[in-house]
């Protein structure tokens, strides 16, 4: 353990306990021998394979670089692809959006001392790997093979075949320097501080150096300017680098005033309400009435929060016994009979005026709380604890709501403002979030001891299992409006979102059914002879246990519904998939163009879907869970 | 003072479970002390009550929910002036579907057969081509050459992170515009040829003889299936090679081959089946109504006794709680709404099963017409005419684009994730049975065989048969390439009818059922493999 270099030195680090077996290194030549051509069925596997990749990338190469294949398409259509229908004077909106999630993703990083590290000698071998791909690419595409299937490819623009070979020549270069020339290269280990510097910085300076050209519609015409990097994006990027780098640092600074637990809790509460923020409030931008929202909104708020808050810290004393369910089941029935009484118009209850609609969602919320207050009920700092929770709830739903509720001052060609990959991201975003409630519900009805709960569940699980997700946004696209009384309406982007949350959360339940049963059962008898209640049981003991064996499946299913919602483009949606393969082929300019936008939109897919079954295993060791 | 007032509102109550079960846990409280023991408590706090009574309120506002929808729905419906009913199925199509057994449908109900029909091969054959692909796949990446296990990991990798739907369109993209060529320059070989319009290959299909050679071969089979179970106990006999695989694939080749030559005696059988059609097609309804509610009740009480049976103790009949009573009440529900389903919501299944049974038999009798020399197989080139590929219902059999991108996109796909299935079922094989297979003499190849791949297929066959599950509903997405499966048929439907409720319920129906069968299958697979404990 003596000879650990740490590359760049860091204050508030722990220092790097090198605890990781040593790894044999073996000689280039004895490696080929035994993992290549150990044996005569070896050899012929090793050349059958290799030959087999070769024409595979010959073949994509050709397809990317084919006459056919306008890749203008696609840098042209880069806003469209990434935000449809959004104003591109108000694009600042969209940064300012982006700037908040990456900060706020180094914050979390932070938190969680979530940061890997890199041997050097294995970042050395995959450059010099990725430098030697790169110039098997330049090889197929100037000079090939000769032969069937493995000739030239042709159609590269010399000023790319120029920029690859350099570029590959720099990396192997690098990294075969690095395995020669640096002592014990399997023993330094790369901080990821370094790595994200450099990385940083070299996204910056090839958006600055290299003269990509600016590509844009202008009166229908296709503007392809060489010589300067897109203007309109450069500055963009090299802030969001600036605040990738600069977060992470102010992350782990705040870490050394703020206590974990709540800075975890914070982060947690921010993943949950955040985006919400970001899209009703930022990218919708609602024209608030001032007056209006001083009058009515401020007030109801303040009388919710506080009036709420005091009712839940009164009612969740531990002497108080069962008066909280009363209360709460009065609530309950007030708010119910006002909820159904809605639409028969005002001065039905009592001669009052009918509630807004806000006031009653929140009499709704009220009366759950307070029928819950018993559990939470114990020392004052608890029942606080419980108060402040109601006020924070109220708080941010009032604010959302009065946002949603108020009109936009977009100016969209048409609605929804949502489009592209935002779509893709919010509605994936969405519909986890949503169905991980729905989903622990479920599965606990399953495996619940009542009978008429389990076969209820049971039935819903499986009915929705059967059938394949294009037949339920069909059904929610078309029919939901129908089935909905007189007067309310349901806009296409919200019945897709209820259909797939409802698909979602049964194929949730299920994974967390795997986790339920997964607990033994002492807890169960450790928690009763403890005297909690069931829903303390489940909600302290129960459901973290189980939640925490089913991490791997979850993050597993999150990939899944971020690839699901491709299909939103068979239903009508103008998702990432649509955009690339409908809206610019049917371009003037670039007519019937498909394969070079559906190729990027395989990679932008890829990227993002890959990165995240990355960092899944990651957490699934760094947890201990999952094989 | 609080901790002694039992909440009761116990919505949720997880049971105290064990691994794979649900336990009982009685709920009545006996208290020690003498001045309280006996008393019961309130009704309001007596914990059978208020379990029964949430579930009951519970239940009435589910169904509350759904009867209310259901009262809006049908009130819009009217409103719109649009029929809820199935008559659509009778009516005209007004509609081709591109390709499949019939492309002019008289019908929609025939044109949503077809849409079905469809559903149904690429289902099959999915299924069948990716597990192929994927075990191999999932071996090459378990080998040790480097290359071969890169290789696999990365087709591994980046097929399973790109959306299905995104493959499909991605190959039909690159399908559509490969063959821009004539039919003359796609020929391959003289049968095959690669065209815009598809691949079309050679079709072999069934002949007259097919089913007299069919029946013929099953009798054969029976006789085949002793002769194995001969070979088996003269091997455990005697011991040694007897080469029982080489012998049995021998008598089935000839006995294939016989079959061939002497089908036609079993043309007997036609006249039979025409019998038996008349006879079916004389039954009365209500005999048949009767026959079915008989069967319904009949499985509800085997249901109850099997049930009784497992409660069954040395001591006599176990006390039965709440959970036992209500399963045999809803088995006994279950049949009555089954005998009520016959006799008064639909007696016009009774009818149909009447029906179709006396036309299958009929047309089972017409099969078995052939004469002498009636062939089972035949086979026929595809065809170009007036430079135009005919389709499939002609000559030779032709994969129409859309069906080869939906095809190559879902088997791919499933490929992937059927490979890691299948690298994860061999990792699970503990290291030390490859090792005792090879202390006692295997090859690596005998070993993988005899020992490796049958645990494995035990912890692969779940994961599996989910995978299966997924490659049927995918299948669905043929309607953004085009294709005529079952979604894009009913969908082309409900444009044209307006029945869109209708329309949802068949498919629900499909493919619950398809799901259903696939499920039913595998797990009785699962159960035939699984360890047999003490």
């Amino acid at each position: 353990m003596s000879d650990t270099q740490i590359l760049v030195a860091d204050d508030s680090e722990e220092p790097l306990t090198n605890t990781r077996p040593e790894i044999p290194i073996v000689a280039p030549r004895r490696w080929l021998k035994e993992n290549l051509f150990s044996s005569k069925s070896n050899t012929i596997q090793t050349f059958l394979f290799t030959g087999l990749m070769l024409s595979i990338v010959r073949w994509l190469l050709s397809l990317i670089f084919a006459e056919a294949s306008d890749w203008t398409s696609v840098t042209t259509n880069m806003r469209l692809l990434f935000g449809y229908n959004y104003p591109a004077e108000q694009f600042i909106r969209v940064w300012f959006c982006l700037g908040v999630i990456i900060v706020a993703a180094m914050f979390t990083m932070g938190a969680w001392n979530a940061k890997p590290d890199f041997s050097l000698r294995k970042m050395a071998i995959s450059t010099t790997a990725g430098g030697g791909f790169l110039a098997m690419i330049w090889f197929m595409c100037t000079v090939g093979f000769g032969f069937a299937p493995l000739q030239k490819v042709d159609g590269m623009p010399s000023g790319l075949r120029l920029g690859t070979f350099l570029l590959a020549a720099l990396l192997i270069a690098l990294g075969l320097g690095v395995l020669n020339f640096v002592h014990e290269p399997h023993k330094i280990w790369i901080k990821f501080t370094t790595v994200l510097y450099a990385f940083a910085g070299a996204v910056v300076a090839f958006l600055w150096l290299v003269p990509f050209g600016r590509y844009e519609f202008a009166d229908g015409e296709v503007i392809n300017e060489s010589g300067t990097v897109a203007t309109s994006t450069k500055v963009p990027w090299t802030y969001m680098m600036l605040l990738l780098v600069g977060a992470y640092f102010v992350g782990r600074w705040l870490r050394q005033f703020i206590p974990e637990g709540s800075y975890r809790m914070v982060m947690v509460i921010w993943w949950i309400v955040g985006p919400s923020f970001l899209i009703f409030h930022v990218l919708r931008d609602p024209a608030f009435d001032m007056g209006y929202v001083f009058r009515v909104d401020i007030p109801m708020a303040l009388a919710f929060g506080l009036g709420g808050g005091a009712l839940l810290y009164a009612l969740a004393k531990p002497g108080r016994g069962e008066l909280a369910r009363v209360v709460g089941a009065v609530l309950l029935f007030f708010a119910a009979y006002n909820w159904l009484t809605a639409g028969l118009g005002s001065g039905h209850l009592f001669g009052w005026e009918s509630m807004l609609q806000k006031a009653r969602i929140t009499f709704l919320m009220l009366s759950f709380a307070v029928l819950m207050a018993p559990t939470f009920s114990g020392e004052p700092a608890a029942r606080r604890r419980f108060a402040y929770g109601w006020i924070g709830f109220i708080a941010i739903s009032h604010w959302l709501i009065t946002g949603v509720n108020t009109p936009s001052t977009l100016d969209i060609a048409a609605p929804p403002f949502l489009g592209g990959f935002v779509l893709t991201v919010a509605i994936a975003y969405y519909v986890f979030l949503a169905s991980f409630p729905l989903g622990i519900l479920m599965a606990l009805a399953r495996t619940s001891k009542l009978p008429l709960f389990r076969v209820m569940s049971t039935v819903y699980i499986e009915f929705i299992r059967g059938i394949p997700l294009i037949t339920v946004l069909f059904f929610f696209s078309i029919m939901l409006n129908l089935f909905l009384p007189n007067g309310m309406t349901i806009s296409e982007l919200g019945a897709i979102f209820v259909g797939y949350t409802l698909f979602s959360g049964a194929y949730m339940a299920e994974n967390i059914r795997g986790g339920l049963q997964a607990i033994r059962k002492g807890q169960y008898e450790a928690s009763d002879s403890l005297g909690l209640t069931t829903v303390q049981r489940t909600l302290l003991i129960v459901l973290p246990q189980a939640l925490r064996v089913t991490i791997p499946n979850l993050v597993g299913q999150a990939i899944g519904t971020f690839k699901e919602t491709s299909l939103i483009a068979i239903v009508g949606g103008f998702d990432l998939l649509r955009i690339g393969n409908s809206t610019i082929p049917a371009q003037s300019v670039f007519q019937g163009q498909k394969r070079p936008a559906l190729l990027f939109v395989c990679f932008v897919y890829w990227v993002f879907a890959y990165s995240m079954s990355r960092a899944s295993r990651r957490l699934e060791t760094k947890l201990d869970v999952g094989d | 003072m609080c901790a002694s007032w039992v909440i009761a509102l116990r919505f949720f109550d997880s049971p105290t479970s064990k691994p794979g079960g649900i336990d009982r846990v009685t709920d009545t409280a006996q208290s020690s002390l003498a001045h309280t023991a006996g008393h019961k408590p309130p009704i309001w706090r007596n914990i059978t009550f208020l379990k029964w009574a949430v579930q009951i309120v519970v239940l009435a506002l589910v169904v509350g929910a759904f009867w209310f929808l259901a009262k809006e729905a049908r009130q819009n419906l009217i409103d719109k002036n649009l029929d809820p009913s199935f008559n659509f199925i009778e009516g005209p199509a007004n509609f081709q579907p591109g390709e499949g057994i019939d492309t002019q449908p008289d019908t929609a109900g025939r044109a949503l057969w077809v849409g079905m029909v469809n559903t149904l091969r690429l289902a099959g054959l999915g299924i069948v081509a990716s597990t192929i692909l994927g075990v191999m796949v999932g071996l090459a990446r378990l080998s040790n050459n480097w290359v071969a296990n890169k290789a696999a990991g990365i087709f591994i990798e980046t097929l399973r992170n790109i959306p299905v739907l995104v493959q499909i369109i991605l190959w039909f993209a690159i399908i559509s515009q490969l063959g821009k060529l004539t039919p003359e320059s796609g020929k391959l070989g003289g049968s095959f040829f690669f065209t815009k319009k598809g691949i079309s290959v050679p079709r072999i299909f069934l002949a007259d003889g097919f089913y007299q050679w069919a029946t013929l071969m099953l009798v054969f089979t029976a006789g085949l299936l002793f002769t194995r179970r001969k070979l088996h106990a003269k091997q455990d006999r005697e011991g040694g090679n007897q080469r029982i695989a080489t012998k049995l694939f021998v008598l089935t080749i000839v006995a294939a081959v016989v079959a061939t030559i002497i089908n036609p005696i079993m043309s007997f059988l036609g006249p039979v089946f025409d019998e038996i059609s008349d006879i079916w097609g004389d039954i009365p309804r209500g005999l048949m109504q009767t026959a079915l509610s008989l069967i319904a009740i009949a499985g509800a009480v085997e249901f109850i006794r099997r049930f009784l049976n497992s409660r069954r103790t040395p001591a006599g009949l176990a006390k039965l709680d709440d959970d036992d009573w209500f399963r045999m009440i809803f088995a006994g529900v279950m049949a009555m709404l089954a005998v009520a389903f016959f006799w008064k919501a639909w007696p016009g299944l009774s009818s149909w099963i009447i029906h179709s049974g006396s036309d299958f038999f009929g047309v089972a009798g017409d099969k078995f017409g052939g004469g002498r020399g009636a062939r089972p197989f035949d086979a026929m080139l595809p065809s170009v005419t007036d430079n135009n590929i005919t389709n499939y219902a002609k000559t030779g059999l032709t994969m129409t684009v859309g069906f080869t991108a939906l095809f190559m996109g879902l088997v791919f796909y499933t490929a992937s994730f059927i490979a890691e299935i299948v690298r994860g079922g061999i990792l699970a094989v503990p290291k030390g049975q490859s090792e005792a297979a090879a202390a006692v003499g295997l090859s690596r190849s005998q070993a993988l065989r005899k020992v490796i791949l049958p645990q494995a297929f035990r912890v692969v066959m779940p994961p599996l048969g989910n995978q299966y599950l997924n490659i049927t509903k995918n299948t669905s997405l043929a309607i953004a390439v085009g294709l005529s499966d079952v979604v894009q048929v009913g969908q082309s439907v409900y444009n044209k009818n307006n029945q869109t409720l209708a329309v949802f319920a068949i498919w629900i129906a499909f493919f619950l059922s398809l799901s259903l069968t696939i499920s039913f299958v595998v797990n009785t697979i699962n159960r035939k493999l699984a360890i047999v404990e003490r």
